[in-house]
């Protein structure tokens, strides 16, 4: 049975940013377990925070061997050969990429090939994930945060359109993505933090969201104007009590 | 340096201090790169307690983190006296920097007559040609190619460098170079070897060329710097030294 390539992308959210509120995490593990396996292999990428060892901690808090089959590659403490990491992404069944600066880790991932291993890794079904720069890596180019300005930085480019995170938290990155894509960036999709974009394929399949208020907007240029149009998203806690949520 | 300062000998300050007086500024601004670590904080946590104390300014510039700390970099680098690349991954290092400009910055300032001064990936990166384990296995690597010919560091401390940069050299893989052990460094004027200093007795570097297809070492005597009076070993034990041990304890990793 070959496996769909699947992609889910946050605006923001998951243990990084919402450490007392799982659903994002949740619902990105049992994408991994649908694979057929109870423990999935999970494989973090701390590259984009420069492998903080806090994060790495963090990461193997919330994915507990008792649930999954954790791991994690450093890029920066490399203690085997690119062909081993490019076998070890291929194991997975969900590749997690963490926060913290998209060009950095851009250029850190096509200095180890990554790029072309994480490709290889989606084609044959292996579940990718991330928040923020881990969002913004998957498409074909992602507006960043950079001196208080946004501006367009070229993604791996597995999806073909554009992406904007941390859509509702920070003023500046809606008028910069909407400058963008008048200017001819492709039109793409935004998400707040708490809103994950589900790719199927090549196509957007759903939105999901760990805060009931969390919205994610596709943008595109009709007839010369940018318009944005909000999307439907389905709220991950609704069938729970009152969950938990963090800042 | 082949390795050594503050992140190697945090009680021996002897080439910290040697960087520091290379520039003519009574309190030189010293900016800390710490782009091979991945920023580390323990990294800059440490640059400042070694630097702090000193007649200098020290600041340091995180890649990583300028989305919340948004810093001018071609100004902040042009502004400073010297510039202080710490150790880490040597692959990283020059992929963040190109990713950033920072390649062009630093010509620029090395141009200006900016003292260019590191560790480990941080002294490799001004040679053409490194010898990185930033992949594991160790490999030859380019670096922004300032100075003329290759580098190869902790010559002493990690022997698994020495066959691969030899014979590198023998092979013509990479242009004849300097090979330097921890606690030893290089000082280049312009792209000329001025000088080799030591901050400990036994630290050696070496020219390494290739003589029909064989790699030759000859051994360069450094000039040992004078050792502070608070490295003697029988001085009670300093906070810093029990910094390091703790943190060594803790299974903290050693910066390549």
């Amino acid at each position: 049975m070959t496996r769909p390539r699947q992609i889910v992308a946050f605006g923001g959210g998951g243990f990084s940013m919402e450490a007392g509120n799982p659903l994002l995490d949740d619902y990105v593990l049992g994408l991994a377990a649908a694979a057929g396996r109870d423990r999935p292999k999970v494989c973090f990428l701390p590259t984009a925070s420069g492998d903080a060892d806090h994060y790495i901690v963090r990461f193997y808090r919330h994915f507990p061997a008792s649930r999954c089959e954790p791991s994690h590659v450093s890029l920066f403490r490399r203690d085997c050969g690119t062909d081993d990491v490019r076998s070890h992404l291929l194991e997975q069944d969900l590749v997690y990429v963490g926060g913290g600066s998209v060009i950095c880790l851009m250029g850190v991932l096509r200095a180890h090939g990554l790029d072309v291993a994480l490709r290889e890794a989606w084609e044959a079904g292996v579940v990718l994930c991330g928040l923020s720069a881990g969002s913004l890596c998957w498409f074909a180019e992602a507006m960043t945060g950079y001196h208080g300005n946004s501006r367009p930085v070229e993604g791996i480019g597995l999806l073909k359109s554009s992406n904007a995170v941390h859509y509702d938290k920070e003023a500046h990155r809606r008028p910069a993505y909407h400058a963008a894509i008048g200017g001819g960036m492709p039109g793409g999709y935004a998400a707040e933090d708490g809103a994950a974009l589900h790719f199927v394929g090549d196509e957007l399949a759903r939105v999901v969201s760990s805060r009931p208020a969390s919205r994610a907007f596709s943008v595109d240029k009709v007839a010369g104007e940018v318009v944005e149009t909000p999307l439907v998203t389905h709220y991950l806690g609704a069938a729970a009590a009152e969950p938990a949520l963090a800042a | 340096m082949g390795g050594g300062g503050f992140t190697m000998e945090p009680d021996n300050p002897a080439l910290d201090d040697y960087v520091r007086t290379l520039s003519p500024a009574r309190e030189p601004r010293i900016c800390l790169l710490p782009t091979a670590g991945g920023d580390s904080e323990d990294q800059i946590r440490r640059f400042h307690m070694a630097f702090s104390g000193k007649l200098c300014e020290p600041t340091h510039l995180s890649l990583f983190r300028l989305g919340q700390h948004p810093v001018p970099l071609r100004d902040h680098l042009l502004a400073q006296d010297i510039i202080y690349v710490g150790g880490g991954s040597m692959i990283n290092l020059l992929a963040l920097w190109r990713a950033h400009g920072l390649d062009d910055i630093l010509r620029e300032a090395w141009q200006a007559g900016i003292v260019l001064a590191g560790l480990s990936a941080g002294s490799m990166c001004w040679f053409e040609w490194g010898v990185t384990k930033s992949a594991g296995t160790p490999m030859p690597a380019r670096g922004l190619g300032f100075l003329p010919g290759s580098n190869s560091v902790h010559y002493d401390g990690e022997p698994e460098r020495r066959p691969v940069f030899l014979s590198a050299v023998a092979n013509g893989a990479i242009p004849p170079g300097w090979a330097v052990d921890d606690g030893a460094g290089l000082l280049f004027r312009g792209t000329r070897l001025a000088e080799v200093v030591a901050s400990r007795p036994a630290a050696r570097a070496y020219r390494v060329l290739s003589m029909a297809g064989e790699a030759v070492e000859e051994a360069l005597e450094p000039r040992l710097l004078k050792a502070p009076a608070h490295a003697d070993p029988t001085a009670p034990l300093a906070v810093e030294e029990m910094r390091a041990l703790y943190a060594a304890r803790r299974g903290q990793r050693r910066l390549d």
